[in-house]
């Protein structure tokens, strides 16, 4: 529909304003939230992943794209927990304790929910207790963990064990990204996957949950 | 690199988005190879050299390149930590940086804004920058004007010291009764690919700050001149070298290909765009998510900050 390729179209561009309207226009067509959601506002985020992906465009215009992505579902929320409708994961995401970076974390999260993932940001400077309690109570499939520094990456591992002795390491996949991580590290502390940049984690994660 | 001597580069655009990009394909072009201490096992060497920069117009648009290793609220808060000391707070207790690598305590261990405007020294804390106003409010023509950041006693024994050494200033006559305001900066080291950047926003924001207190002090028009940026090591480092290089057979462009893909307004913004971006860029960054996310920072730097929000807000403030 034209409709989907408009809204996407103006993902890309990063046109907030303009994927608010036509949002707004398709749920007057009686287009559901869940078909605005995967065709218009997600087609559109993961066009922007391949071209960020492919080096095509910059971390701040993936930014802006991913607000102008928000804008839409913002408008589409209410309606698509009215509906139930299933996310393709759940992805519980944060930056370990210690550690004020932010934005490779964030780039990640919002990449993945651009994929049609739910995504539970805890932020930054993260404790491990708090990330068990999420993956519990939120019932994660993933959990995403970034470190900036040689002295917080340590923390993952330590994540990494609590879920062991919580006896939930088997029911989530764990993975971790960050400049000082490597895939050796990742392998060292028994998580599932490394990311060495934002669209990386998107494809591992999609592994991961088999969708690819 | 030729008998073991670094190269020594220069650079010399009208606007910071201009020298950025030649400063990369020089670097790139030109840089030696030598390991640093932050490379994976595996990765090349980075791409080094010491580089001398000049930015005739530091203001001049459009400002902002689009490839930088943040969001444009970021950036925001970037300039704000350097600025008005948003992160000041962030930086752990002095016992704690006396201990080095070995303190398990992982806040930061310096701030730029807290070396340039809080200093310590035997028990006394200067602000390097009031007194670099205040001389050039007295002597213009001064050749003293300056703020260090290096802590000798304190930087050698950590794991990530500063990167930025010192600012210098001087002011010229404009020969219509004003002054203009040059600054120069040094820096120890320097990640070009993912840091330049943003230091170099930041810093010429803080350029005009120094001019603006200059002009109220003075009661005289102050310009802003040339910005000079000089690094001893100014590098690409070797984990970047697929960004930089991109690999055809996966379809992934080089950092080139993509910058000759676009016009130069296609891959630069103008500060009229940013303006809004700063202020909240919808992804929770910005100036006014910063100040509500950050309930700890102190009551004199939130106050700061708001008046920034609020001059931002105006029609003709350029960030």
């Amino acid at each position: 529909m034209k409709i989907f390729e408009e809204i996407a179209d103006e993902v890309q561009k990063g046109n907030s304003d303009s994927v608010e309207v036509l949002t707004k226009k398709a749920l007057s067509q009686d287009i559901s939230a869940e078909d605005i959601l995967n065709n218009g506002l997600v087609a559109g985020m993961n066009m922007v992943s391949e071209k960020f992906k492919n080096n095509e465009i910059f971390i701040p215009e993936v930014l802006i794209s991913a607000k102008s992505m928000y804008s839409g579902l913002g408008i589409i929320k209410p309606l698509l927990a009215e509906s139930n409708v299933k996310s393709k994961g759940k992805v519980v995401i944060g930056t370990v304790k210690g550690d004020l970076h932010d934005i490779g974390k964030n780039i990640v999260a919002m990449l993945l929910q651009g994929a049609g993932f739910d995504v539970v940001d805890l932020g930054a400077d993260v404790p491990k207790e708090k990330f068990l309690e999420f993956v519990k109570n939120e019932g994660a499939d993933i959990l995403g963990m970034s470190a900036l520094l040689t002295t917080t990456m340590i923390y993952m591992k330590e994540a990494i064990e609590m879920l062991k002795d919580a006896g939930l390491r088997e029911s989530v996949k764990v993975i971790i990204g960050g400049a000082p991580v490597t895939e050796y590290y990742a392998a060292q502390i028994d998580a599932d996957g490394y990311a060495p940049d934002a669209a990386s984690a998107v494809d591992l994660t999609k592994r991961l949950l088999g969708e690819t | 690199m030729e008998s073991g001597n670094i190269p020594v580069l220069s650079v010399n655009e009208d606007t910071i988005p201009r020298a950025y990009e030649k400063a990369i394909r020089e670097v790139w072009e030109k840089g030696a190879s030598i390991r640093t201490e932050y490379d994976h096992p595996g990765d090349p060497p980075s791409r080094d050299a010491t580089v001398i920069i000049i930015v005739r117009n530091p203001f001049g648009q459009p400002r902002f390149h689009r490839s930088f290793a943040d969001g444009l609220g970021g950036l925001a808060e970037y300039v704000m930590e350097v600025v008005h000391g948003a992160h000041d707070y962030w930086v752990k207790p002095l016992e704690e940086i006396l201990k080095g690598t070995k303190s398990k305590d992982t806040r930061w261990t310096y701030t730029y804004h807290g070396r340039l405007f809080e200093y310590r020294i035997e028990d006394k804390v200067v602000n390097q920058i009031g007194a670099m106003i205040d001389k050039l409010s007295k002597t213009g023509y001064t050749r003293r004007a300056q703020a260090i950041t290096w802590n000798p006693k304190l930087d050698p024994p950590t794991e990530d010291p500063p990167c930025l050494q010192r600012v210098w200033g001087r002011l010229c006559d404009d020969g219509e009764g004003g002054y203009i305001y040059n600054m120069n900066t040094h820096w120890r080291s320097r990640d070009l690919f993912k840091a330049w950047f943003e230091n170099v926003i930041a810093l010429t924001t803080l350029m005009r700050k120094i001019a603006e207190a200059i002009s109220q002090r003075t009661k005289k028009r102050v310009k802003l001149g040339r910005y000079v940026d000089i690094s001893d090591s100014l590098h690409i480092y070797g984990s970047y070298f697929r960004e930089i290089e991109g690999d055809r057979k996966k379809g992934i462009k080089s950092f080139f290909e993509t910058l000759e893909s676009r016009s130069f307004e296609e891959r630069t913004w103008n500060s009229d765009f940013i303006k809004s971006h700063f202020i909240n860029d919808g992804v929770g960054k910005g100036l006014r998510p910063m100040l509500e996310r950050e309930k700890d920072m102190p009551k004199k730097v939130r106050k700061a900050i708001a008046e920034e929000l609020r001059l931002m807000e105006e029609e003709d403030y350029v960030v």
